[in-house]
């Protein structure tokens, strides 16, 4: 409990005696910058952090990208080793989904989801920056990968007697984003050492371990997101009056609980076959490595939704935004998204059409495959009623979120042509397949997040990003991804196929590998152009108004940056869009008479869920490196277990503690150029 | 723990408890997956395992299923115990919750020697994680649910010991002590779960279901 001097409400905490928590230690409240950063608990904060580490990752996978179109810009090239073009386009699809696009998506919902709803952070706060560091911790253990790879080639680990012993010698991850079983696996008997012996090098337990504490992160936020969206609407926030991203984020939160236990299961089996000679993929000892693919896939194809679920909440926010129009049809959107949202956990198999799963499970995953088109469907055709009749602002994020339907649509069209089993069959594992997800994926999900980024960076920094360079920078990324993707369309239909290292000349293969690449390199230099775009723009840009787009929702109604504590007063709201009704004459946002002198109640900060996730860390790197046959590395596991106990206990005894702090009163609150807030 | 637990909410759930019911509902995919492992494995090689000396064993003759049959219900009871130990907690009972408290604590712990034991005695019958899909399914959920006992025992010993601190005490006390509660009660019901599917199965007519274990057959 805090101590009676904590209850009187003041304008910055400094003002207030140092805080302790409840076991006599010093909060880390005062702090400024690096400490700061390090113990906070505020959502926008901790969205802010998501961001830029996932535009971080977001780089590094997209120079193993690079790396691989450069290998593959000529025929019999040797760029770089078929070992080392294996751990890079593992590493490139493992880094752009878990370290990019999932962070990227959590950095949208810690920032926007409590402002959209009214409230002043989430549910629980601590946990908040408890996901935040594992994903750190588990994106760091993943890439350490390749320091290990890096020093390998530098023959660092020559004089190593483990270094000797090792069989394969592939530090970084190189079964491919999916690790299918037995090749990530094991095969003979278990020897005294309970080992039996692997396909693939230690690269494969930086893999697992480093997904496994990529899926705590990932089920922590979840749950905490849904019990903020649930339990902390503001009065009259209605779940049909919700914006549509914090719908989405509701349905994405769903389907990570409900989809990341299978993998967590996959992961934990896999561990055991490949740490203590386990017989769940061995196939001497009769296990079935096709059920790795089905349990993957269980988790894999919602993940794909997990994925492409919020960049269509953004981009059902920008559509209205800029064309000054309702959403059309938005109980129709919220209800396709919870119905692929459904039906996503129930075309897992169609992955899986060359595997001879029978005629009757072929014919019913392809039957279901085609029925999730219709959902998606039916949102494009909304968005386009959007878009239609309404005064269109080419602003940069419109043309972003034009350019996601549009790219979405073709990575859609060749998704069809997968449903059917025959079709599939030929396609499988060839580029036809790659063109399709990159369009979902990159194409759709990449654009739909920087139409995201560019719309809301006002909000989130105050300052409004460089427009002329944003064009350029969209013009760039569509074009260039349109020519390095597009003729893979080609390349797999005659026959090219996936995750090779090389090609033969005379396949016809030459011309339109060499233009993917430069296509490849234009759309690098653009994605790079928007980011560095927007890192300048977070110190340097111009400032901007507080509602810079006539905006629709909660958020635009609050100065730029958000204050601490978000709404001064909690938001009344009775409407759709309430913040546009209320500016253009429609139903008022209302306030609650709470916060003004009498202070709203703020967490504290925490250093318990940095050190929790520290213990992930330490065990992050003792399983892959005691895999490697390093001696006493078992007793870092057993610590990293350790710190991650002691973490949460000292979390849950250290309690809440938190303080008043004053806002503004209502007179002088969210001042808007067309209406008093309050009036 | 929340840290804004004694606010009003917007569906009048707590948000520790809503959490807490999330929480259940993703383990419930985790259990079941791994559940469906063992399922499929047991179709796929019904005769049970192949031991160091190369005798094929059954599963039923494997199975001690008397103790696990004493162990089951023991954790039943404690599931019991715990009910009148968050109803203590809601009348305000310290004392009576301590009790209470207490016995789910040891019965836990005795649930979790059955378990040490089976496990021992099952390694000098033969099987192992290495030898066979069978010891690997089975060891590993069965020691996953002993895995959650664990952890919950650990929870409810620090509660325990809490409560000395008088700091366990009003709405938010006995909330702790509810999704404490929460937790056991799923942990016990996938425990039903597993004895149903894993153990008793296994002796459903002559030749258990999946028509393997000759039990004419000495082991």
């Amino acid at each position: 409990m805090a101590t009676a001097a904590h209850h009187a409400p003041v304008t910055d905490k400094t003002e207030l005696p140092v805080e302790r928590s409840d076991i006599g230690l010093v909060r880390p409240d005062r702090t400024t910058g690096l400490l700061d950063w390090l113990t906070t608990v505020d959502h926008k904060k901790i969205g802010i952090l998501y961001g830029a580490f996932a535009m971080f990752f977001f780089l590094v996978g997209g120079v193993e990208a690079l790396a691989i179109r450069t290998q593959l810009a000529k025929p019999n090239n040797d760029f770089i080793s078929a070992p080392m073009y294996n751990q890079m386009f593992t590493m490139h699809g493992t880094t752009m989904i878990f370290l990019g696009v999932m962070p990227l998506s959590a950095a949208f919902f810690n920032f926007l989801v409590p402002l959209q709803i009214g409230a002043r952070d989430v549910a629980f706060p601590r946990l908040n920056a408890f996901s935040l560091w594992t994903f750190v911790f588990g994106a760091f253990a993943l890439n350490v990968s390749w320091v290990f790879e890096f020093g390998h080639l530098q023959g660092w680990f020559n004089n190593y007697e483990w270094y000797s012993k090792l069989v394969y010698k592939d530090f970084a991850p190189a079964n491919g984003w999916f690790s299918y079983a037995p090749l990530s696996g094991t095969f003979g008997q278990a020897d005294a050492a309970l080992h039996a012996q692997r396909f693939t090098g230690v690269g494969t337990d930086f893999w697992i371990i480093g997904i496994q504490i990529l899926g705590v992160a990932s089920l922590a936020a979840s749950f905490n997101f849904i019990v903020t969206i649930f339990n902390m609407r503001a009065p009259g926030m209605t779940m049909m009056r919700l914006p549509v991203f914090t719908w989405m984020t509701l349905v994405t939160a769903f389907l990570i609980i409900l989809a990341f236990p299978a993998i967590t299961v996959a992961l934990i089996e896999l561990m055991f076959d490949r740490q203590f000679g386990a017989n769940f993929f061995n196939p001497t000892n009769g296990g079935q490595p096709i059920l790795w693919q089905h349990l993957f896939w269980i988790f894999g194809h919602p993940e794909v939704y997990i994925l492409v679920l919020p960049a269509m909440g953004i981009v059902s926010e920008i559509l209205p935004t800029f064309s000054r129009k309702a959403l059309f049809g938005y109980p129709i959107i919220v209800f396709s998204g919870a119905v692929i949202g459904f039906l996503g956990f129930a075309v897992w198999s169609h992955h899986m059409f060359t595997t001879g799963l029978g005629p009757v499970p072929t014919a019913a995953f392809s039957l279901l495959t085609m029925a999730i088109a219709v959902p998606t469907g039916v949102k494009i055709f909304n968005w386009v009623g959007t878009i239609w009749g309404g005064q269109v602002r080419f602003t940069p994020p419109m043309v972003l979120s034009l350019g996601f339907i549009w790219m979405f649509m073709c990575g859609g069209f060749s998704g069809i042509m997968h449903s059917s089993a025959p079709a599939d069959s030929q396609q499988q594992d060839t580029y036809f397949v790659v063109a399709h997800f990159h369009y979902v994926l990159l194409g759709g999900v990449l654009l739909g997040l920087m139409a995201g980024l560019y719309f809301w960076f006002p909000k989130i920094f105050g300052r409004m990003p460089n427009a002329a360079i944003a064009y350029i920078a969209s013009a760039m990324v569509i074009f260039g991804f349109n020519l390095a993707f597009g003729p893979m369309h080609y390349l797999g239909l005659t026959g090219m196929p996936r995750r090779t290292h090389t090609y033969q000349t005379g396949y016809g293969w030459e011309q339109w590998n060499f233009i993917a690449t430069i296509g490849a390199y234009i759309l690098g230099l653009g994605v790079f152009l928007a980011f560095a775009n927007l890192v300048w723009t977070a110190w340097r840009g111009k400032r901007a108004e507080m509602d810079p787009w006539d905006g629709r929702t909660l958020e635009w109604s609050l100065p730029s940056p958000v204050p601490a504590y978000n709404f001064a007063q909690t938001p009344v709201v009775t409407t759709r869009d309430a913040w546009f009704e209320h500016k253009h004459g429609g139903a008022r946002i209302g306030a609650l008479a709470d916060g003004g002198p009498e202070g709203v109640h703020m967490p504290s900060q925490s250093w318990m869920p940095l050190l929790a996730a520290v213990g992930f860390l330490m065990v992050g790197l003792g399983i892959p490196m005691m895999s490697m046959g390093i001696p006493h590395l078992g007793w870092l596991v057993i610590a990293g277990l350790s710190v991650l106990i002691l973490g949460i206990w000292l979390w849950a005894i250290e309690g809440p503690g938190g303080y008043h702090l004053k806002t503004p009163s209502a007179k002088t609150v969210t001042p808007t150029p067309t209406a008093s807030v309050h009036a | 723990m929340s840290d804004s637990a004694a606010a009003p909410t917007s569906t009048g759930i707590d948000h520790k408890k809503l959490i807490m019911w999330l929480f259940l509902a993703s383990d419930c995919m985790f259990f079941g997956t791994l559940i469906s492992t063992h399922l499929l494995y047991r179709k796929l090689y019904p005769t049970g395992f192949t031991d160091a000396e190369g005798h094929v064993r059954f599963v039923q003759n494997l199975f001690d299923i008397e103790l696990t049959s004493f162990s089951t219900f023991i954790l039943l009871m404690s599931s019991f115990l715990m009910a009148l130990a968050v109803s203590a907690m809601h009348k305000g009972q310290i004392a009576s919750f301590r009790r209470n408290v207490l016995g789910v604590i040891l019965f836990g712990l005795i649930f979790l020697g059955c378990q040490v034991y089976e496990f021992t005695h099952f390694y000098h019958k033969g099987l192992t994680i290495q030898n066979s899909v069978f010891g690997s399914t089975f060891y590993v959920l069965t020691g996953t649910h002993g895995t959650h006992v664990a952890i919950g025992v650990l929870w409810l010993i620090l509660l325990y010991f809490y409560s000395f601190t008088g700091k366990l005490r009003g709405h938010i006390g006995a909330l702790d002590v509810e999704i404490a509660g929460l937790y056991w009660h799923f942990v016990d019901i996938v425990w039903i779960i597993i004895f149903t599917v894993v153990y008793l199965v296994e002796y459903l007519g002559p030749n258990g279901i999946w028509g393997s274990a000759a039990a004419t057959i000495a082991p």
